[in-house]
């Protein structure tokens, strides 16, 4: 099994090359941001949001850290997509070979999430480091709440991962585009539906503000900080949600491919 | 005497696709001898194949490797099984340093001295990407790693088609010393009979999804032959001995079944060797 890791780690080979000058990119452009919110541009920005009444002071923090943790987002969101080596696997009719070894089916399917969980270690490594050399230049976010936004953000591509590992090999190899777009519709559908009261909260608002100036309405993001303050706090009910999803899956992924031998 | 043990055994096994059936299908493969599996495109060789790998499941009978049957430690016993397919299977992006790394790590016994030297016979190098390698060169990759983790039963469908006659002819000096030992045995599906005819010390014959002769190649071959004639001698012919008929401007052949009665029978005709691609061919037009 372990070979078999080893194997969808070369396939996504490629894409990790690409992580790491996204991460390199990352690194130096969310520096630059830190230090200008210290000492240069986005600092004087902030300074007079606050002195024409834009925003409060707490509110410009906030702002300022949403940016930070959108960066640290991308690293994780780019670290490897599953449906890349069920790819790889059906170009080079891989799944004929992998019938042919001394490895179970479930083990096989197994091997498929373990990888996602190899992709989710080196995401997150990779992001404490810079979370680490980001929260020493800056006091808009501290590295315990940079640690909860990592957490979160490597589940929440866990599940996607997980999904797509599932529709794919429900649908097979030559479907993965629609099992990609199963895979973030169901992601989506989830998140819209556990925040279903709070949208249709904040569409009633836009709504009211489009047909009459209201300045209330139109300066409330206070759902960013919502979304924000619950990625930092709340990553365990992600981290639980996601193990949920890639147990399940998994099992589902077993009986799909017993019925459907060969494609895995 | 020594009872003969058999590698590979199939009883009634069958496959129902819909468009195509792979029919009660039985035969057995003893062990240390060559198998030779035959029969034209789309016959079920690959899909009888794949049920003895346990990659397709079978809908009725009954699979035995080694003397136990496939359905619930198909994974462990196929430790001692190498397989070779006609298509390469691994990613073209790989080294053969790449496959080996891999493959160390899924089978118990494997063997990277065995399998670098191999690479070395077969004159494959170890750190270009197989993608870039020819047809012979990929079977030849195949075939090393089949051989490198100490396998009992070589397994290979077509593995022999689309090459030149040289690396067809390399490839079944390999498998001639890989039955040396006398555990060794091999399953090759091919429809080059005369690959076949150079190798192998049985042969099953398949048509349609059903088995249409099995036995030992030298028996099959002794059994059948040619029946030259005119056309209007050939009703003489008793019907239970021929296969098949074809005629020519020239005259009438068959394939008969019992050569030696035929020539006690019709003593003034001719009757000559028929090859393993004779036999083939008038029995796929029998039914046609």
């Amino acid at each position: 099994m372990k070979g078999l890791i080893i194997k969808d780690l070369m396939c996504l080979k490629k894409q990790l090359v690409l992580f790491a000058f996204l991460v390199a990119g990352v690194l130096a452009v969310s520096i630059m941001y830190v230090l200008s919110a210290r000492f240069g541009n986005i600092a004087l920005a902030a300074e007079k949001m606050i002195a024409d009444n834009q925003l409060p002071g707490p509110d410009v923090q906030k702002l300022g850290s949403l940016a930070l943790v959108l960066f640290m987002l991308l690293p994780i969101a780019m670290v490897g997509d599953m449906a890349n080596v069920f790819d790889a696997d059906g170009k080079a009719g891989f799944a004929r070979v992998a019938g042919t070894l001394p490895v179970p089916l479930r083990k096989r399917v197994l091997s498929r999430y373990l990888t996602i969980f190899a992709l989710f270690g080196i995401g997150v490594v990779v992001d404490i480091v810079i979370a680490a050399v980001l929260a020493a230049l800056t006091d808009m976010i501290t590295f315990a709440d940079f640690f909860g936004i990592i957490l979160s953000a490597a589940s929440i591509q866990s599940i996607y991962s997980a999904l797509a590992i599932m529709f794919c090999i429900l649908l097979g190899k030559n479907h993965l585009d629609l099992a990609r777009f199963l895979a973030i519709l169901t992601l989506f559908a989830g998140v819209i539906l556990a925040n279903l009261g709070k949208i249709i909260a904040v569409v009633k608002k836009i709504a009211a503000s489009s047909s009459a100036y209201n300045p209330e309405a139109s300066g409330d993001i206070s759902f960013l900080w919502d979304i924000r303050d619950f990625l930092i706090e709340k990553w365990y009910i992600l981290l639980i949600l996601a193990a949920a999803v890639c147990v399940s899956s998994y099992f589902l992924s077993c009986i799909a491919a017993e019925t459907k031998r060969g494609v895995i | 005497m020594e009872e003969i043990k058999n590698v590979i055994e199939l009883e009634k096994v069958t496959k129902d696709y819909g468009d195509f059936k792979l029919d009660s299908v039985s035969f057995s493969v003893p062990e240390g001898s060559v198998c030779g599996f035959i029969g034209q495109n789309g016959a079920g060789k690959t899909t009888t194949i794949n049920l003895i790998l346990d990659v397709i499941k079978r809908d009725a009978g009954e699979i035995r490797v080694f003397g136990e049957t496939i359905d619930k430690n198909s994974a462990a016993l196929r430790e001692d099984i190498g397989v070779v397919f006609d298509e390469m299977g691994f990613h073209e992006f790989m080294t053969a340093k790449d496959i080996n790394f891999m493959m160390k790590h899924i089978y118990k016994n494997w063997d990277s001295e065995m399998f670098f030297n191999y690479l070395k016979e077969f004159s494959l190098p170890s750190k270009k990407k197989c993608g870039s390698f020819s047809r012979g060169m990929r079977m030849k990759l195949q075939i090393a790693v089949a051989l490198s983790h100490h396998a009992k039963l070589l397994i290979m469908d077509e593995p022999t088609s689309g090459l030149d006659p040289i690396v067809r002819n390399e490839m079944i000096n390999i498998f001639r010393d890989y039955v040396v030992e006398e555990d060794h045995t091999i399953l090759l599906s091919s429809h080059i009979t005369g690959d076949l005819e150079k190798l192998a010390d049985e042969v099953v014959f398949i048509d349609k999804g059903r088995i249409v002769l099995a036995g030992n190649k030298d028996e099959l071959l002794e059994k059948h032959g040619i029946l030259k004639c005119k056309k209007e001698d050939l009703a003489q012919v008793s019907t239970s001995l021929i296969v098949s008929t074809e005629m020519s401007s020239f005259g009438a052949e068959a394939l008969v079944n019992d050569r030696r009665a035929a020539a006690k029978l019709y003593p003034d005709m001719v009757i000559e060797p028929a090859a393993l691609e004779q036999i083939m061919i008038y029995y796929v037009n029998r039914r046609g």
